[in-house]
Parts: structure tokens; sequence; C-alpha cells
């Protein structure tokens, strides 16, 4: 493809541990958690009580009043990360430019919810009597095309449900729309909120930490035993280069590479060789032409997982060989859960915090070394430390593997 | 961009309710067949509307290993069984697709099966009884990927569930990847299950016909529900030449659109920007179409939005250009629709045949285009315009042309 430059010029933020971009990287800069016991609905039938849930958040600070009621939770979620973000970029939408800006939103499970609640209307009141206007809700490009209508989006709205990879595989679809001129920005958003169906399932799967072991999200430890779900939600705007400096946009930094590759191996069961992901970081240091040893940073996908971060630990190491143990690799799940959708954009918006702050997120709950996660995982306690490139990795049980390059910008 | 390669499809495979594979469903659909039938998939009492088109005959056995059909879902069938027909369609084996040149691309609007089974267990009996290998299935994104666990192929895997326009999403984005990112095979197309949520939806929203769907018709009464998969492979034309393949139609480009207006009702203008954005895309003007596969839900406001949009962009040819509904006779198969009705495009190119629409008897001067009434035509069609929109202003156009040297 027409190498394009394409930049992030806005961030909006609704994590567990902060809401907007300050907030969030503040919340990672001190260690702080967003993980606690959940309030959202009632938990005692679970032997697990605890999820990355966004307590703090309030869509009325953010959306106002008006026109809330038939929204879900991811839906006003999502809109409030949008509009934190199209805020934060300076991007105003006019009639000029609204058929040249384009939405892409990851997000997998939340309709989930959505299809509860209406079958269960339809069961109490009688299938006649549902409530048509939660109907459109039912399905799952309904969080985007609420984005597109709140902000008069027209060049097209799309969503991407692929789970764990959701995010950036939705980023690799907008980046792919900018450099083939199908829209000059781009908003990338990522959603999942979380309720009562999703947790019960998990739950069932015994995917969740707190089943075979401590409830805590405590990646690359030896004590970890499963995911802590999460909620959460972020946006990011992308734009070609040179729009952005044409509007003298402030630019976060640049995307130089996203990969995405399916491992077929079995339904909820992780490759052993694990090599979709390898296949994607490779692809993503070749693709954006660079070597191995300028990659300073990397925001890992582990989430606590048995396998997961082992696998990942693995691959890190085939990747980059003898620099492997050099590179700050940090889990930022440990402080937020496994949001799954919207894993991967919290991901991007913490790596562009690290680039403007020059900072290394903690992985913390570090306690118990595990052979087989022997990287640096920044434990504990954030540092100081360069970082010009910042390499981005997700990936599930689902077989969707997906990696992502970001660098600082440098004005050409 | 001369350098990119041309994209070609060279597979079909459908599962519909008027037939499974591409020539019985050629053959059903230019003979005007009806798909819609007495709906058996779940209790329909109370409702006004007792018809459907369901997918009868499908036995997923015939296409997917016997041990493996229990794990999955019924939209995941229909994909795999629809993805099965296309390799086979297509002269390529399995085996010269699973790599990681290979993507999949899937578009759906309800998502997978098995979580409306949970749903409904969930809202009947309680959170005991929930089935461990149904949680694993539920989640939408297993469509997608049990048709690349499948074929176990190792490229891009999308599941796209822009609601009832999203086979040409994926469709769209497999073209993209072709030309851009250096990939041999997209297998791309929609796939959804008859579905409880879609069925009593769209009939609170009052979309829903009672008996049958009479797109453009004056009299007509709304929507039917549908089912089934279309899935296409598209790969570069230098490819399917070198292995001496046939070559149903060549993709041309696609357009797409946001109305940002309303999460249901749909917008003239929105729809007439992703025809527009699709032959401009194309390099194609409104006087090189000969066919338009419209989208022709049946439903008032749908028909009567589209026949505007057409005419706004046809302008004076657009009486004249044939805008058939295929919907007429199967249903609204929601996710797969526009794959499927990509699919009768591409088969309209090759035989110069259109499919009719059929349920036409009254003239409604508000949608007075010419839909092909009741009976198939035999036309040479060079140039077809393939249109999906969807719930949420998701409004696409995908351009497909007869193959030329």
């Amino acid at each position: 493809m027409d190498r394009k430059r394409i930049v992030i010029t806005g961030v909006g933020v609704v994590a567990p541990n902060g809401i907007g971009k300050e907030a969030f990287w503040q919340a990672l800069k001190e260690g702080r958690s967003g993980i606690k016991a959940i309030t959202l609905f009632d938990t005692s039938p679970f032997l697990t009580k605890q999820a990355g849930e966004c307590s703090d958040f309030s869509p009325e600070e953010h959306l106002g009043s008006k026109g809330l009621r038939n929204l879900d939770r991811a839906t006003k979620l999502v809109l409030s990360a949008t509009k934190l973000a199209l805020e934060d970029s300076g991007y105003i939408l006019t009639d000029q430019n609204r058929d040249d800006t384009g939405v892409v939103t990851a997000t997998t499970l939340s309709v989930i919810n959505n299809i509860s609640e209406f079958t269960k209307e339809a069961q109490d009141a009688g299938p006649q009597f549902v409530n048509p206007a939660a109907f459109p809700g039912t399905t799952i490009n309904s969080p985007s095309s609420q984005i597109s209508i709140r902000f008069g989006i027209k060049a097209f709205n799309s969503t991407v449900s692929t789970g764990y990879t959701a995010s950036l595989d939705a980023l690799k679809y907008a980046a792919d729309f900018i450099g083939l001129k199908r829209a000059k920005a781009v908003l990338v958003a990522g959603v999942e909120a979380l309720f009562f169906q999703s947790f019960l399932g998990f739950n069932k799967l015994e995917f969740l930490a707190g089943i075979k072991g401590e409830e805590i999200s405590c990646p690359f430890d030896k004590r970890r035993n499963g995911i802590i779900l999460a909620e959460g939600a972020g946006a990011i705007l992308l734009e070609d280069a040179a729009d952005a400096q044409k509007r003298n946009a402030r630019i976060y930094g640049q995307l130089d590479a996203v990969k995405t590759f399916f491992d077929p191996f079995r339904t909820g069961k992780y490759n052993p060789k694990a090599d979709g992901l390898k296949r994607a970081m490779q692809a993503v240091l070749k693709d954006a032409g660079i070597e191995p040893s300028s990659v300073d940073y990397i925001l890992a996908a582990a989430n606590s997982v048995v396998n997961q971060d082992a696998f990942e630990t693995r691959v890190i190491k085939e990747t980059f060989g003898n620099r492997a143990s050099k590179i700050p690799v940090s889990a930022i799940k440990s402080m937020i859960g496994e949001s799954i959708s919207a894993a991967g954009i919290l991901q991007i918006i913490a790596g562009i915090g690290a680039m403007e702050h020059q900072i290394l997120w903690p992985t913390i709950n570090y306690k118990e070394k595990d052979p087989k996660c022997d990287l640096d995982c920044v434990p504990y306690k954030s540092r100081k430390g360069t970082v010009n490139t910042v390499l981005i990795n997700d990936f599930g049980p689902g077989g969707n593997n997906a990696s992502a390059l970001f660098s600082r910008w440098h004005n050409e | 961009m001369n350098k990119q390669p041309r994209v070609v499809v060279t597979g079909i495979g459908i599962v519909s309710s008027i037939g499974t594979g591409r020539k019985p469903f050629w053959k059903a659909l230019t003979a005007g067949t009806s798909g819609i039938s007495r709906i058996t998939t779940f209790d329909t009492t109370g409702f006004k509307c007792q018809f459907g088109g369901e997918v009868h005959d499908f036995s997923p056995e015939r296409y997917i290993e016997k041990r493996r059909v229990k794990f999955l879902g019924r939209a995941s069938q229909l994909a795999i069984a629809a993805s099965s027909l296309a390799i086979e369609d297509a002269g390529l084996v399995p085996d010269s697709i699973a790599h990681s040149k290979t993507a999949v691309l899937l578009g759906t609007t309800m998502g997978e099966k098995p979580l409306e089974d949970l749903v409904q267990s969930w809202v009947k009996v309680g959170i005991r009884d929930l089935d461990r290998r149904r949680i694993l299935q539920a989640s939408a994104n297993n469509l997608s990927a049990n048709v690349a666990l499948y074929f176990k192929t190792k490229g891009q895997n999308y599941l796209f569930p822009t609601a009832c326009a999203a086979g040409n999403y994926a469709i769209g984005y497999g073209y993209d990847l072709i030309r851009n990112d250096g990939i041999d095979y997209v297998l791309a197309g929609g796939s959804d299950a008859f579905f409880y949520v879609a069925y009593i939806g769209f009939q609170r929203l009052y979309a829903m016909s009672p008996d049958r769907c009479q797109p453009f018709d004056k009299n007509r009464k709304g929507m039917m529900l549908g089912e089934g998969s279309g899935m296409l492979i598209l790969e570069r034309l230098e490819s399917a030449l070198d292995r001496g393949a046939d070559i149903y139609a060549e993709v041309l480009g696609y357009g797409l659109s946001c109305d940002a207006f309303h999460p249901t009702a749909p917008d003239p203008v929105g729809l007439a920007k992703s025809m527009k954005n699709a032959l401009a895309q194309s390099g194609l003007t409104y006087t090189d179409v000969d066919l338009i596969c419209s989208h022709g839900t049946g439903t008032p406001s749908n028909d009567k939005a589209e026949a505007q949009a057409i005419k706004s962009v046809f302008k004076d040819r657009a009486k004249r250009i044939p805008a058939n509904s295929i919907k007429s006779m199967l249903g609204h198969c929601m996710g797969a629709a526009s794959a499927i009705e990509a699919a009768s495009c591409c088969l309209a190119i090759k035989d110069g045949i259109i499919p009719p629409t059929i349920n036409y008897e009254t003239p409604d001067p508000e949608c007075d285009i010419d839909c092909v009434p009741n009976i198939a035509r035999k036309k040479t069609v060079n140039v077809a315009l393939n249109n999906g929109f969807a719930f949420g202003g998701n409004n696409s156009c995908l351009v497909l042309r007869k193959f030329k040297k």
C-alpha cells in the first residue's frame, strides 16, 4: 500500500482506573488498580466477585442528559470516550468534512446484554409487547451507529467483532481506509461493558481468576490463574499526517504498522506454538522497516492467564533474541483487567502516554517469579524510560492475533 | 494505481431456502422460486407473520465432519457449508488456501445462534443449566473464527456485524486486502441463522409482512425474515488466469456511506451516496450500469427511499435500469443477504439473465423503477451494482463487472 503517514491526533478514554487521558495516565503512573468488588450486579451466585468496573463513570457528565434513555452502557461508555477524543483532537466536524470522516468500533460481547434483556422482556411481558426501541441495540453495530449519529460522521461506520484483538483489527481497518483515501480522518473506538451475562459466561468457562487460585490480575506472576474481566472504552482519532499538519493539530505519534493473523487451533484454546502472534510481530517490524533493536517498549497482551503470558514471553524472546530481556514489557491489564475488544485501544492510549511522558507503566501485583515469564515486566512501580517506539500485542484463545507499532512524531 | 492487481470472483457458495450450491440456487432464482414457508424454528403463536425463509433441507454433516457439527452453532454451520461449496466451485482444494495469505471475512446481523439458546435457557430455567459448549460458541466472533479454524486459514480474520449490509462490507474489505495487502485468497460473505430476537424485533417495528415479500409493489406490507449464507472466493486476476479458473466477474470497487441520521429509518441521501461513492471509486459513471441488485426489503420505507436514491443517482436512466430484489424470493437473510445478492450479480453477469422480483402486482408511483417483475429477463449485464443497507445507517454498494482481458 502507498505508505501514507498516519498519525494520532486525539485520544479519549474511560477506563476502570481513570476517565480522561490525564487521569488514566496518572493512575497508570501510580500503579493504581481499577479492579474492585463489582457493584453493577449481584455477584452472590459466583465464586469470584471482582472486575475492572468504571465505577466513577457518569454518562451525563460527558453527554448531557438528553437522548440517553434508550442507550445501553456500552454505547454510553464509547460515546463518552469518543467525545473526549474528538475534543482532545480539536477536530471539528462540519458539513465540509463529515463525508470524509469515518468511524470503526471494536466491540464483541456488549450486545449479549441487550439480547438477553430483550428476550427476558419478551418472556415476561409477552413477545408482542417488547419495546421496539430496544431492538436496534440487539445488533452489534449499534454503538458505532450511535457514534455516527451523535457526531454526524458520514464517510462510513463499521464495526469489528473479533474478541481480544478487535481494537487492533479495527485500527488496521481504519489505517487501510485512510491509506486508500476512503476517508481522511477515522475514529477508532473500542468498548466492552461489564454485565451479568458475560461475567456468568466467563465464570462457567472458568476463565476467571479466583476459580483455580487467588482472585487477582497478576500477569507474568507465577500465581496467575485467569483474567479479571473488565469494561472500558477508548477512542483515538487517526488522520493522514499532511491533513493533520494542515490544521495544526497536535500529533501524538504515528502508526508505523499493524498486522493481524489467525492461528487455526481449537476454539477456546491457545496454540502452544503461538505462531500467529509471532507472525504478527515480525510482520509489523518488517512492514515498519525497523530493526528489532529499535523497539523501545512493549505493551503486552499478558492478562494473567497461565498460557497467554508464557506464550507471549516466548514469542517476544523468539522475536527479539538476546535483546528480549532488555526491553521493558508492561502488562497494564494488571491494573485495568481484561476488557476484550477494548483492551487494544486502552493499550494504544497507554502507549501514547508512555511516549508523551517518557515513562514505563508498571505491571502491578507482581510477586512470585515464573521462569516461563522472565522478561522485564517493569514490576511494581513505573519508572522513567526512553520510549520512541512502542509495540502493542493482542491475542487470545479464539485464534486471532494482532500487533501494532507506534512511534513518536518527528516533523520532517 | 495501475500496478494494483485486479480482483475477480472465482467461487460461489450458497446455502439458501431455495437451493444449496450455486447451480440449484441459480436455477431456482431465475425461475422465480419462493423460499418462504411456515416458520418451524420457534413458536409464532400470536404473531401476524407466520412465514419466513427457513432453510429446511440443510444437513451440516454433508459439509462438516460429524464429530465437529455438534460444537458449532447454526450460523457457523451455514457459513462453513457455503465456504466449502465456494472453495469447490472455485476449483480449489482446501489445502491450497490453508495459509497466511488467505483471509476470512464474514458479515452477520445477529451473530451466533448458541447465544440465543443460552439466553432462552437463562430466561426460562435460570443460570444453573447453561451448557459450557454453548457458552464457548456464543459470542459472534466465533463465526469468522470457525470458518478459519475449519479451513485452517491464517491470514486476516474479521467479523463485520454491520447488520443487513454486512456481506458487502466483508467482500469490499476482501477486495482491499487483495489489492493492497498481498493476500492471495479471500473467503468473504455473510451468514445468519433464523433468530427469535430478530423475528419479534422486526414485528414490533411493524416491518414484517404477514405472508409474502413484495418489494416495490404498492401494496407491499414489509419484509420476511430469512436465513442462509453466501460466500465468495476472491483472488487476483493473475492467479485466476494462471490456474485456469472460471471467472464470474471482476470486483471493480465499492462505496460506503453512513446516514448518521436514525437507528432504523433509511435516508435516501445516504443510500445515494454509497452508490455514487461506489461508481466514483470504480471509475464509472451512472450511464455504465446495466443492473442494480437492490436492497429491496419490501418495507414501505426502504423501497421508497431506495427508489428515490436510485432516481437521484441514475437520473434519466433510472427507469430503464433493471433493479431487482431477490429478497422477494428468499426473504431477508440479514448479514448474508448482500453476500447472496453479490453472488446473484456475478451469475447475472456470467449468464446474461436477471432474476425477477416476484410477488409484484401493483405498481407504486413512489417506486417507479424497473424491478424486473415476476419473470427473469435475458439481458447482457456488463456492470452490476449490489446495494446493501442496514440499521444504523450502514450503507454499502459493491460494483461488479463482466470480466474482460
